[in-house]
C-alpha cells in the first residue's frame, strides 16, 4: 500500500544541503536503522527546579516577590488587593469590576488618553481586572522600560481620580457587556452556576442590570480609597531586572503608601442541598445544551486538595481522561468534555462541563453522571494512576516555562495561602497519593446526592427528557421562571389557507403606475398555466427604465404555493438577481435588492419558516385566490427576499364597492393590508377570475391602477 | 558535551550550538538555529535552548483549507482531527495518552494555508514525540468507525465555535465575502465547513487527502528547546528518513482584484442581544512589500486602548462596547482586513458603522501622526519579543517564517522592515486598501427571528 506512494525520481531531485554533508552523521547510514514499532522509552530526565525568588516584606506591609529571569527583555508586574467581587456590597454587584475597569482611566497626572498613550507608546500595556478574591493591576513592557512602568503603576493605585464621565462611560459599557455576555452560552451556565452552588455567598452573586445602575461613583471612590491599601497586598515582578532595581523601584513608585484594609464579616454559607436537581436554563434555538455540574468543595489549605486533585484528572483533566474518551471519542457527542477543581480563598468548587448537541443531551449528562459514581466508587486502576501522575507531575516544568508563568504560580501559592513550600513539595505529594486515598477524595469532594446541574439549551426540546433523570426547574436567561406552557412555540400565523384554484385561470393585466395623477412607470403581470405547472410573471418598469425588475413565481398548480422565485432588477444600470427555492418548509437561495444610495444588499437565505408561508412577491396573485368574502380576515405568513425577513400579513376584506379605473368600473372588494413595511389597500373584482384594479400604498404618493 | 560546530547558513549570520549565552542572543533579539533537509524533502530546523528541561516538536504540513474543493468545505479540518486517531503502532487515543503521560502539552491546528501539529514535552520525552510525528505520517490508520466519530465531533465543534455564538456565524461569513467561490474558491469557503460538507466527506476522501498532502516533501519540522544536536539529528534520520516523499500537490490559484465595488450586507443574529458592525477589506498576500505598513496601520487603528477606533468610537462617541481591527494576514494568497464594533445599548447599528467608516477614512485623508507610529512599532518590538519567549512560540516563528518569508532568515531581520516603515507609507495602504469601493460592509441586528427559531433540529 505505501509502495504506490513513493515517486519514482523524485527522491533523487532533492537537493542534500550542505549543512547534512557537514553534520557528520549522513542520512543514508541512519536511516539504515529500522523504524521502532514501539515507542522509544524515555531518556533520564533532567530535574526541573522551581526558579529562585526573593520575598521581601515592606513596613507598610506589602508583600514583594522578585523574580529574576533574564532571558528575554522584559518585565511583567502584577499586583494584587484583596477587593475582588467577593467584597462587593449586597445590591452593588459588578462595583469591584467598576472600580478596576477605571483605576486606569484618569490620575492626578494623566487622563485616560494620556495613560493609555504613555503605557502603550513604548510598546507595554497597563490593565487592571477583579476577579471573585481579587483585584490585580497587572503592566508589562521591554525591561529597558521598568521606570516608566512603575511610574504609572504607582500613579494608578496611589492617584486615581475616578472621573464622574469616566463612570458613566464605565457604567454603560458593563451595562451592555451585560447584554453580551448574556448571549453567550457558556457565560450563562456558568452565572447560573455560581448561584445555585453558592447562593448568596458572594462567591455566587453575579452583576446585574439592577446592581450595576445602583453603583454611585461615591461607592467607587470609597472602596478603592479602603481596599486598595498595601497591608496584605502582594506584588510581584518578574523579568529582566535586578532585585535592588525593583527594591529602589517600589519604594519610589510607593513612596509615604499606608493603611490595610477593613475587615470584612465573615460571608454568609453556601447554601446546602438536600437533593440532586436540575436548573433548565431555556436559550431558544440553542444548537446545543451546556452542561455543567458540580458542588461546592474544600477550603485551600485542605490536605484532600492533592488526592481530589488525582481523581478530578483521572475524570476530566484533559484529553487522556475518561470524560474525553467516553463523551467524544466514543460517541461523538461532544467537541470536549472536562473536569476541574477550583481554589478561592473562602470555600472553592469542582465542576464536569460539556457542550453537546440538543439531541443527546440527556444521554450525556446520564454518562457524565456515571462517571462520577464511577470514581466515587472504584478504585482507579493502577495504570491509570501512574498516567495520571504522569500528566500531573511531569507536566509541572512546562508550566513555569516564562516569568510570567512564574510569576503566576508564585502569586497563585502566596494569595491563597498555600504555605512556604507547597510549590516546592506540589510534586512529591502528588505522587504520594494512592488509589484508595483518590477514591476517598471523590467520594467526599463530588457530592452525588447534592449536585448542583444546570443546562443551558433549548427547554422546548429537552426539558421533558432531563425531567427523567433528576427534577427540572425552568428559568429564561435573565431567572424568570417558565412554566412547559411558556414553552410553546409563539403563535404562528394560521397556517396555509387553501387558495381557490378557479382564480388560477391564465389572464394578463396591465397596469399603471401613477404619481400624483401622472403615469411614472407600469407593470405587467401574467398568470399562465399549462398540465402541470403555474406560473406568474411580473414585469415592471418605473422612471422611463431607470428601474426595471422581471419576477418569475412558479407555483404548485395544485394549491397555488410557491416553489421558486426568479427576479433580476436593473436600477441605473446596475444588475441584481434574487434565485429562491421553497421546499420542505425552508427557502434557501440568494437575493440581492438594490438600494436608495446605489449599492446593492445581498444575503445568503437559508431559513425555515411556518407553513404556508408565501413569497412576498406573490402577493398580487395570492390575494385574489383567497377565499375572499367581506367581513373576512386572513393572516398569512410572507417572506420578503429583498430584506430577509419573515413577516406576518393581514388582510381585512371589506364589502364589495364600485372602483373606476382607466379600463372601466368594476364591483370590488376593499382588502387593508397591514404588516408589510407600508401598509397598502388593495382593491380586487368580485367575478371570477378575480384582478386587482388599484393598490394605494399608506401616506405614499403612488397607486397603481389597472389599465386593461 | 560535544565541540561547538559553526555552520555558516546565511550570510552574516553564524549559527552556535548549546553554550551561546543567552543574554546576549536575547538582547539582540535574534533566534539562533539551523537547518537541513532529508533526502525525502522533509525541511528541518531545530534551535537549541537549554534554559529549561522541556522541548517543542512543530510540524507543518502546508496544506490547509486553501487546498479544500467545492462540496468538501471543512475537509482539511476533518483531517486534522483524523490524525489523532491512531496509526500503524498507536492506537485509537493513544497519541494524547502517550505524550499527556510523559507530561506533555500536545495540539493541532487548521489553518487557511497549513495545517500544525506540536508537542511539548519534558525533554527527555523529545524521542516520544518525534517518533509519534513520524509514524502517522507513513502510516495513518483509517477507518470508517474514526471518520464517524470524528465528523461528529468536528460538527460539534462547528456548533459550539460557531453556530451557537453571537456574531461567530457572521463573522465567518465576512472573511469569505470579499472573494468569489468561483475564482478564488481557496479562501471563499469557511474552513469550518458546512454540515452538507461534512456529512458527504467520505473514507476515500481522508485516504486521498493523506496521499496528496501528508508527505515529508510537502511538510517542515521544526524542533525548538532542550535537546544535543546530535541526538535530534539521529533520531529524525531513524524515524523519518525512509518515509517516501511523494509528487508535488496540485497548485492552488486564487484570483480577485481590489476595490470591485462596495458591497452591503444585513443579516440577522438570532443569538446577539446588540447590534453590531464589521466591515471586511482584502489584502494582499503576506509576502507583499504592503504588509509590514498594513500591520503597522492595523495597530494604529484598532489594538490596544490607545488605537484610534477605541479612543475615537468607544470613549469619544459612547457608541460601542468594544472595537477593533485585525487581519488575517498569514496566507500565499490575497487576505482580509476586519474593522468591529459591538453596539451599545440603544446606539443605533448604521451610526456605529458610519463612526468605523470615519475613523478609516480618516487615516486615509489625514495620515497618522509620528506619535502613533512609534507606539506601533514599539508595539511590534514588544510583540515579538512575547511570540519569542516559550518554546512553542519560536517554533511557531520559525515555521512561519519558512512558508510565509523567503525563508527561516527573516525571523532576524524582519524587523528592521517594519521600523523603515514611514507616515507617508502608512497612508498610501490605507488609501490603496481601506478604499470603500473595497470594502464588504455588514450590518448585525439581533434576531427576534421567529423564522429560525421555529425551525426543529439540522
Amino acid at each position: 500500500m505505501k509502495a504506490d506512494r513513493r515517486i519514482g525520481g523524485w527522491a533523487a531531485r532533492v537537493l542534500v544541503p550542505a549543512t547534512v554533508l557537514l553534520s557528520g552523521y549522513p542520512a543514508i547510514r541512519l536511516s539504515a536503522q529500522a523504524f521502532p514499532t514501539k515507542p522509544p522509552k524515555p531518556t533520564p530526565l533532567s530535574p526541573a527546579r522551581f526558579p529562585p525568588f526573593q520575598e521581601v516584606a515592606l513596613p507598610n506591609g506589602l508583600q514583594l516577590v522578585i523574580i529574576e529571569h533574564h532571558e528575554q527583555p522584559v518585565v511583567s508586574v502584577t499586583l494584587s488587593f484583596r477587593a475582588g467581587g467577593s467584597y462587593d456590597p449586597a445590591g452593588k454587584e459588578g462595583l469591584s469590576a467598576l472600580v478596576a475597569e477605571l483605576l486606569t482611566k484618569g490620575t492626578e497626572r494623566r487622563t485616560a488618553e494620556q495613560l493609555a498613550a504613555t503605557i502603550e507608546g513604548v510598546g507595554g500595556s497597563l490593565s487592571a481586572s477583579s476577579g471573585d478574591d481579587f483585584l490585580t493591576v497587572s503592566a508589562d513592557a521591554l525591561s529597558d522600560q521598568v521606570d516608566l512602568v512603575f511610574d504609572v503603576l504607582g500613579d494608578v493605585v496611589l492617584h486615581a481620580t475616578f472621573p464622574a464621565s469616566e463612570v458613566e462611560l464605565a457604567r454603560t459599557r458593563a451595562l451592555s457587556a451585560l447584554a453580551l455576555e448574556l448571549s453567550r452560552p457558556a457565560s450563562l451556565a456558568s452565572r447560573f452556576f455560581a448561584s445555585e452552588v453558592y447562593g448568596r455567598n458572594p462567591y455566587g452573586r453575579s452583576a446585574t442590570r439592577e446592581s450595576y445602575t445602583a453603583v454611585t461613583r461615591d461607592d467607587v471612590t470609597a472602596f478603592a480609597g479602603q481596599r486598595l491599601r498595601p497591608a496584605g497586598a502582594l506584588l510581584v515582578v518578574a523579568g529582566d531586572v535586578t532585585a535592588p532595581q525593583v527594591q529602589a523601584l517600589v519604594e519610589q513608585a510607593f513612596a509615604g503608601w499606608r493603611g490595610a484594609p477593613p475587615a470584612t464579616a465573615s460571608p454568609p454559607p453556601a447554601p446546602g442541598k438536600r437533593a440532586t436537581d436540575i436548573l433548565l436554563i431555556h436559550r431558544p434555538g440553542s444548537a446545543q445544551s451546556n452542561i455543567v455540574l458540580g458542588n461546592t468543595t474544600m477550603r485551600p489549605g485542605d490536605p484532600i486538595y492533592y488526592a481530589g486533585r488525582i481523581a478530578t484528572q483521572a475524570l476530566g483533566g484533559g484529553a487522556d481522561a475518561r470524560l474525553f474518551l467516553i463523551l467524544r471519542e466514543q460517541k461523538g457527542w461532544t467537541y470536549g468534555a472536562y473536569a476541574s477543581l477550583h481554589r478561592y480563598r473562602g470555600l472553592g468548587y469542582w465542576q464536569a462541563t460539556a457542550e453537546v448537541r440538543t439531541e443527546v443531551t440527556d444521554s450525556a449528562l446520564s454518562e457524565m453522571l456515571r462517571q462520577v459514581d464511577r470514581i466515587r466508587t472504584a478504585t482507579i486502576p493502577d495504570s491509570e494512576l501512574a498516567a495520571v501522575k504522569g500528566f500531573l507531575v511531569g507536566s509541572f516544568p512546562l508550566t513555569i516555562e516564562t516569568p510570567s508563568q512564574i510569576a503566576s504560580q508564585v502569586a497563585n501559592a502566596k494569595l491563597l495561602g498555600l504555605g512556604d513550600d507547597y510549590l516546592r513539595l506540589y510534586r512529591e505529594r502528588l505522587s504520594a497519593v494512592t488509589a484508595l486515598q483518590a477514591r476517598a477524595a471523590a467520594a467526599r469532594l463530588y457530592r452525588r446526592s447534592e449536585l448542583t446541574i444546570v443546562v443551558v439549551g433549548d427547554a422546548a426540546r429537552i426539558g421533558a427528557r432531563l425531567q427523567a433523570i433528576a427534577p427540572v426547574r425552568i428559568v429564561d436567561v435573565d431567572g424568570k421562571p417558565l412554566t412547559p406552557a411558556d414553552l410553546a412555540p409563539p403563535p404562528a400565523p394560521a397556517g396555509p389557507v387553501a387558495l381557490d384554484a378557479a382564480q388560477f385561470a391564465p389572464h394578463t393585466d396591465s397596469s399603471s403606475v401613477m404619481l400624483q395623477g401622472k403615469a411614472v412607470g407600469y407593470t405587467v403581470s401574467d398568470v399562465r398555466r399549462s398540465r402541470d405547472s403555474l406560473l406568474y410573471v411580473e414585469r415592471s418598469s418605473l422612471g422611463s427604465g431607470t428601474f426595471e425588475q422581471r419576477t418569475t413565481v412558479l407555483l404548485d398548480p395544485a394549491d397555488g404555493s410557491v416553489r421558486q422565485v426568479d427576479q433580476v432588477t436593473t436600477q441605473q444600470g446596475q444588475k441584481a438577481e434574487t434565485h429562491l427555492s421553497y421546499a420542505g418548509g425552508r427557502v434557501k437561495g440568494q437575493s440581492a435588492a438594490p438600494q436608495q444610495d446605489g449599492s446593492i444588499k445581498r444575503y445568503d437565505i437559508d431559513t425555515v419558516l411556518p407553513p404556508g408561508t408565501v413569497d412576498e412577491n406573490a402577493v398580487p396573485f395570492v390575494v385574489p385566490a383567497l377565499p375572499l368574502a367581506a367581513g373576512k380576515a386572513f393572516t398569512l405568513s410572507f417572506f420578503t427576499p429583498s430584506e430577509n425577513a419573515q413577516k406576518t400579513l393581514t388582510f381585512k376584506v371589506g364589502a364589495p364597492e364600485n372602483v373606476t379605473v382607466a379600463a372601466g368600473t368594476f364591483q370590488a372588494y376593499r382588502i387593508a393590508v397591514t404588516g408589510s413595511r407600508v401598509p397598502f389597500t388593495m382593491y380586487v373584482t368580485t367575478e371570477t377570475p378575480r384582478r386587482v384594479v388599484k393598490t394605494e400604498f399608506v401616506g405614499q404618493p403612488f397607486i397603481v391602477e389597472l389599465v386593461k | 558535551m560535544r565541540p561547538l560546530r559553526f555552520l555558516p547558513l546565511l550570510p552574516g549570520l553564524l549559527v552556535a550550538g548549546a553554550t551561546l549565552a543567552p543574554p546576549l542572543a536575547a538582547q539582540s533579539g535574534r533566534i539562533a538555529y539551523e537547518s537541513f533537509a532529508l533526502p525525502n524533502g522533509l525541511r528541518v530546523l531545530y534551535s537549541e535552548d537549554r534554559s529549561a528541561p522541556i522541548v517543542t516538536v512543530d510540524l507543518w504540513y502546508y496544506v490547509g483549507a486553501r487546498n479544500e474543493r467545492p462540496g468538501r468545505g471543512g475537509f482539511a479540518h476533518l483531517f486534522e482531527h483524523m490524525m489523532f486517531q491512531g496509526s500503524a503502532h498507536v492506537k485509537k487515543s493513544e497519541h494524547f495518552q502517550l505524550i499527556e503521560r510523559a507530561g506533555g502539552s500536545l495540539n493541532g491546528s487548521t489553518h487557511d494555508d497549513y495545517t500544525n501539529y506540536y508537542e511539548t514535552v519534558p525533554s527527555n520525552r523529545l524521542n516520544l514525540a518525534l517518533w509519534l510525528e513520524a509514524d502517522r505520517m507513513r502510516s495513518l490508520a483509517i477507518t470508517p468507525e474514526n471518520l464517524e466519530n470524528q465528523r461528529e465531533t468536528v460538527k460539534e465543534e462547528k456548533r459550539l465555535r460557531v453556530d451557537n455564538q453571537p456574531y461567530a456565524p457572521t463573522f465567518r461569513n465576512g472573511i469569505i465575502w470579499p472573494y468569489d467561490s468561483t475564482t478564488c474558491f481557496a479562501y471563499a469557503h469557511p474552513g469550518i465547513g458546512s454540515m452538507d460538507d461534512l456529512n458527504a466527506a467520505q473514507l476515500a476522501d481522508v485516504q486521498a487527502f493523506f496521499d496528496t498532502y501528508y508527505a515529508p516533501n510537502n511538510a517542515t519540522l521544526v524542533v525548538v528547546g532542550d535537546f544535543r544536536t546530535a541526538e535530534l539529528r539521529r533520531l529524525v534520520n531513524q524515524y523519518f528518513a525512509d518515509i517516501p516523499s511523494h509528487a508535488a500537490p496540485p497548485p492552488v490559484s486564487c484570483a480577485s482584484k481590489l476595490s470591485p465595488g462596495t458591497v452591503r450586507r444585513e443579516v440577522t443574529d438570532e443569538h446577539a442581544n446588540l447590534p453590531a458592525a464589521l466591515r471586511f477589506y482584502r489584502l494582499p498576500s503576506h509576502d507583499d512589500p504592503d504588509t509590514p505598513a498594513l500591520e503597522l496601520l492595523e495597530s494604529i487603528l484598532g489594538e490596544g486602548e490607545s488605537s484610534r477606533l477605541n479612543v475615537g468610537v468607544v470613549r469619544h462617541e459612547q457608541a460601542a462596547l468594544q472595537a477593533g481591527l485585525g487581519a488575517l494576514g498569514e496566507r500565499r494568497g490575497p487576505g482580509v482586513l476586519f474593522a468591529y464594533g459591538i453596539a451599545n445599548q440603544g446606539v443605533d447599528v448604521q451610526r456605529l458603522d458610519s463612526l468605523i467608516g470615519a475613523e478609516l477614512d480618516s487615516v486615509r485623508s489625514a495620515g497618522v501622526t509620528a506619535d502613533e507610529l512609534t507606539r506601533a512599532k514599539n508595539q511590534f518590538r514588544a510583540q515579538q519579543v512575547d511570540e519569542r519567549e516559550t518554546t512553542f512560540g519560536r517554533a511557531e516563528l520559525l515555521q512561519h517564517y519558512s512558508l510565509f518569508h523567503s525563508g527561516p532568515a527573516d525571523i532576524n531581520t524582519d524587523l528592521d522592515r517594519y521600523l523603515a516603515v514611514s507616515a507617508a507609507d502608512i497612508r498610501r495602504v490605507a488609501r490603496k486598501y481601506l478604499d470603500p469601493a473595497n470594502a464588504v460592509i455588514v450590518t448585525v441586528k439581533p434576531g427576534a427571528a421567529a423564522t429560525t427559531k421555529t425551525g426543529g433540529s439540522e
